[in-house]
């Protein structure tokens, strides 16, 4: 995977939001670390493109980030879902489904012909 | 949602820059020492694991702006930076920037303040609701189209008509309010009591008449928002109260609407009365009388076509029903939209002159901006060398263009906002209210708004182009202040200037010919002399309750008194004045035994006037055979008539034109008289029959009593109306001279020669300034050169010479474009022209000429400049 940003935008939001819903509040460097391992690591992301999605998702109220201390006693900007990112996971997840499911159908062969 | 919430965020964001930046810096930070961390952990030396941190971040450089461009809004932050920048190079420049300003305010202030009047006199629909489907009637005749029609034919119309839900009409008045001891000539409205129904207005205090009331004993007026402000400071009790109109009293029904003035363009209305108030029934079913306006409102969905289809044979109907009074005549339907088309010729025509204006400041500034930019090629060329994009380059000089046509527009505003205030004092003299409503709206400021940006496009865009495309080499390396370079500008802004001096060769051209023939209509014989010092004194009886014969025994005590008073050479009474804005419209019908009518009619509408003896000696009238009036002329005696060198030439060609009968009305008057035609309505109507018959034998409540005084007008004015006084205090008199009557009557030519010989010299004076920063442009560019060829030996003389001679070639091809294309577009003028064919030889000579002699005295400065250049110390600046 390049840093086709494009593509990428609307999914590795949705990628955030959904990894901040099972997870709880994360740094931006655990958060990059869970979207790879969640991949089964074959996501190779650029780090630094997810901190402007970040921020998308912030100035749209989706989230809320805060500063905190991580489990090595460093200073983080922690990142959680706000009341609206709850329901933005549960829309936008629905609308990839039916997006992935209508492509599905052009993808696989036809079966009645 | 989300969007404008993130959207409002970056807006935020654009105002503390720094903060962000801090913030985020901490958090990259903290990212790469927690994964240095993972790193160090996994075995990696301290070193590389930070190198592999850095890696997988993808550059910390490219992370931050990333993420500045998602924080704010960064087209905008360049905009802003943009115009910071622009000010400031304005700032920097006041001269320079006073005078753009300064050239464009005017063009667009002149555009804004036309396109007011425009909109105000042509465009703005019917003060009613849903204009659009508001059609105006009007009749159609073998002599041309009318806009009157009787009360019965309105009636029939009315009540006929199925494609129009309702048809109003009305009838223009003046009466005399009095409020107090004072009285005021006031504008009133005769209206059918459907009137405010149809156009969908109500009252703001109390009602408008009702279409079904029948107000048959209390008269009732509805007064305009102004009136109830000017003469009864706004009391809001007036409503139920009575006021005094001329003789009566009438209750005060209710307050029209603000802004509300009636239906007629620059004649506000200021009250309204229902017909049946002021009319007998039977006066309203006097089929000939035609004096009402009619409005009709189409049913929704009914096209003016189909309207129109059935117009026509209701109109062929009445024709039909009453042939003796509406023979040959048929009803047309004047629809909002073509009402609107015939509105776009005169509209397009004002705007397309004005907006010549604003080209030329365009040129202008665009040759300020050229100018500017040549000078800038150094720093341009440094910031394409230093990486800025020729599109970022062109964005910024078009914010700065854009910056000083902002202000251009601004001050242009309230130069058009002065303007509007001067606007009652270049109204024609009159004694009621008179005046378009004009006023700042939101259409105007659109209009403004579109100038603004339309300016920059002319005089932004092509500069902005030409520098961006500076060749880095040669700017940078101080070429194109030698002799020749950048030809291909020359020849552009040569072509701005060329452009300009056309334009103002054919705006004088336009002036002259309008001046001369404004002077031309001031020679016309009027039928009177001017010169005399005429007063009229405008008496009104009625209103103090005279009736008829009082009235006559009232008018011939004060013409005895005028006549004995020192210091008057003649005394005598009119009905009408001539080229008054009273003066004429009545008619008589009349008949003519042994004489064929056009058309077959019975008779023909001929215009008249009653007057006594004294009148034509009084007015200077000369009289061609026969005799004038005598005291013999009087009520018992035979009908007599003078009439017009026309009225006996149309009728009676050639032949002996006194002691023959005509039948004016059912009145058989014999001819004893024939005098010269005199201007009727206007200076410049086609001469028509016209008739007077004496006062005496016509008797009316109301005259004019005209004095010719010796000397000093004013102390006999003063005199003669202490004296009308004496006779009766409650006589209303109003005063007017002749001075007044030919103010008013050659206004209309007065206004277009000042306006288009406003247009003319602003149009000169710009082209001046533009000749001169050319010219200036081309000095400071060849100083060089011309130092050289001082150096050898070029005396002052020869490089005035040089100088001069650029911007004289430069006037004279201008001047020649410009008598060409005058040629073409004095066309459009001819039908404004009297007296002087729009080809006229004099005039455009005269433009031309005009335009080099000031172009000579605009080349003149910077020629000096050049000639007293200091060959040394202009190679040693090079």
């Amino acid at each position: 995977m390049g840093e086709k940003t494009d593509v990428w935008q609307g999914t590795l939001a949705l990628m955030a939001l959904r990894t901040l819903e099972s997870m709880g509040p994360l740094h931006g460097y655990g958060l990059a670390r869970r979207i790879e391992q969640i991949s089964g690591d074959r996501l190779q992301l650029n780090y630094g493109t997810l901190y402007p999605a970040l921020l998308k998702l912030e100035q749209e109220g989706f989230i809320r980030s805060s500063w905190g201390l991580s489990d090595n006693n460093r200073r983080a900007k922690y990142y959680e879902l706000t009341k609206a990112g709850e329901r933005q996971v549960k829309k936008a997840a629905a609308e990839w489904e039916q997006t992935t499911a209508i492509l599905a159908r052009f993808l696989t062969p036809a079966e009645e012909a | 949602m989300p969007k404008l919430r993130a959207l409002w965020l970056r807006i935020l964001e654009m105002f503390h820059p720094r903060l962000g930046d801090a913030d985020f810096d901490a958090e990259l930070a903290s990212h790469v020492e927690m994964h240095t961390d993972d790193g160090i952990r996994a075995g990696l030396s301290p070193e590389e694991a930070r190198r592999q941190a850095l890696i997988r971040l993808g550059g910390m450089e490219q992370t931050r702006q990333a993420y500045r461009e998602r924080r704010t809004l960064p087209w905008l932050e360049t905009l802003w930076q943009d115009i910071r920048f622009g000010l400031r190079i304005l700032c920097k420049n006041p001269g320079y920037t006073a005078v753009a300003v300064l050239t464009l305010a005017l063009g667009i202030g002149a555009n804004t303040a036309v396109f007011m009047v425009a909109q105000a006199a042509l465009l703005r629909s019917w003060p009613a609701r849903e204009p659009d489907r508001l059609a105006r009637l009007i009749a159609t005749t073998p002599q041309g189209e009318e806009d009157a029609f009787s009360y019965p034919d309105y009636r029939d119309l009315a009540a006929q008509s199925s494609s129009l839900e309702g048809i109003l009409a009305y009838s223009r008045h003046v009466k005399m309010l009095r409020v107090g001891a004072e009285s005021q000539a006031v504008r009133d409205d005769l209206v059918s009591p459907n009137y405010f129904s149809v156009l969908g207005i109500d009252a703001q205090l109390g009602r408008v008449f009702s279409a079904e009331s029948r107000p048959d004993n209390e008269p009732g007026v509805v007064i305009c928002d102004s009136l109830w402000h000017r003469a009864f400071n706004a009391d809001p009790l007036l409503v139920g109260k009575q006021i005094w109109l001329t003789n009566r009293g009438y209750t005060v029904l209710g307050i029209a609407p603000p802004g509300f003035r009636g239906l007629e363009r620059g004649v506000p209305t200021d009250l309204w009365l229902p017909v049946a108030t002021e009319y007998s029934s039977q006066e309203l079913a006097d089929r000939k009388s035609r004096e009402f306006e009619v409005l009709g409102r189409l049913r929704p969905g009914v096209t003016a076509a189909e309207a129109q289809v059935e117009l026509d044979t209701l109109g062929r109907r009445l024709a039909l029903a009453y042939p003796a009074i509406d023979k040959a005549r048929n009803v047309a339907l004047i629809s909002e939209r073509e009402r609107l088309r015939e509105a776009m010729v005169p509209t397009l025509i004002l705007m397309t002159a004005v907006g010549l204006v604003l080209l030329i400041c365009c040129a202008n500034v665009a040759g300020l901006v050229l100018a500017r930019a040549d000078a800038r090629r150094k720093e341009v060329a440094m910031r394409l060398a230093l990486g800025a994009g020729r599109l970022r380059l062109i964005r910024q000089l078009l914010t700065e263009s854009l910056l000083l046509a902002s202000l251009g527009a601004a001050f242009g505003l309230l130069l058009a906002a002065g303007l509007l205030r001067l606007a009652p004092a270049l109204m024609p003299p009159s004694e009621v209210e008179i005046g378009l409503d004009l006023h700042l709206d939101a259409s105007v400021l659109a209009f403004t708004a579109a100038a603004a940006l339309l300016s920059v496009l002319v005089f932004g865009l092509a500069p902005a182009i030409q520098l961006s495309k500076t060749s880095l080499v040669s700017a940078l390396k101080g070429e194109g202040r030698g002799a020749v370079r950048g030809v291909k500008r020359w020849t552009m802004r040569n072509a701005l200037v060329l452009g300009e001096i056309a334009l103002s060769v054919v705006l004088l051209t336009a002036s002259g010919l309008v001046v001369r023939s404004l002077l031309y209509s001031r020679s016309l014989p009027l039928g009177f002399d001017r010169q005399r010092q005429l007063i009229y004194f405008d008496l009104l009886p009625a209103v103090a309750g005279y009736n008829s014969e009082r009235s006559a025994a009232f008018f011939n005590q004060v013409e005895e008194k005028a006549a004995a008073l020192p210091g008057v050479r003649h005394a005598a009474l009119e009905r009408r004045v001539l080229l008054s804005d009273s003066g004429g419209g009545a008619e008589q019908r009349v008949s003519i035994p042994g004489v064929e009518l056009p058309q077959g009619q019975l008779n023909v509408p001929i215009k008249f006037n009653a007057v006594d003896g004294n009148y034509f000696r009084a007015i200077g009238t000369r009289l061609i055979e026969g005799r004038e009036f005598t005291s013999g002329d009087n009520p018992l005696a035979a009908r007599v008539t003078v009439i017009s060198q026309t009225m006996a030439e149309r009728f009676w060609p050639g032949q002996e034109v006194l002691g023959r009968q005509i039948v004016a009305d059912g009145t058989a008057c014999q001819i004893v008289g024939v005098v010269e035609d005199a201007k009727i309505n206007s200076i410049h109507e086609t001469p028509e029959p016209y008739m007077y018959f004496p006062f005496a034998q016509m008797p009316s409540d109301y005259s004019t009593l005209i004095v010719e005084a010796e000397s000093n007008p004013k102390a006999l004015t003063a005199r003669m109306l202490s004296e009308i006084q004496r006779v009766d205090r409650n006589v209303p008199v109003s005063v007017r001279t002749v001075h007044y009557l030919m103010k008013q009557a050659f206004w209309d030519d007065q206004m277009a020669a000042g306006f288009v010989g406003a247009l003319g010299l602003l149009g000169i004076f710009l082209g001046a300034i533009g000749l001169y920063g050319v010219v200036a442009f081309t000095v400071n560019r060849r100083s060089r050169e011309i130092g050289i060829r001082m150096a050898l030996g070029a005396e002052r003389r020869d490089i005035l010479r040089l100088v001069l001679g650029q911007g004289l070639t430069l006037a004279a091809i201008g001047a020649g474009i410009g008598l060409v294309a005058s040629l073409a577009a004095m066309r459009l003028l001819s039908t404004m022209l009297y007296g002087v064919r729009p080809t006229d030889p004099l005039t455009f000579a005269g433009s031309s000429a005009l335009a080099i002699l000031v172009a000579l005295a605009a080349s003149w400065i910077p020629a000096r400049r050049a000639a007293s250049i200091d060959p040394m110390q202009s190679l040693r600046t090079e």
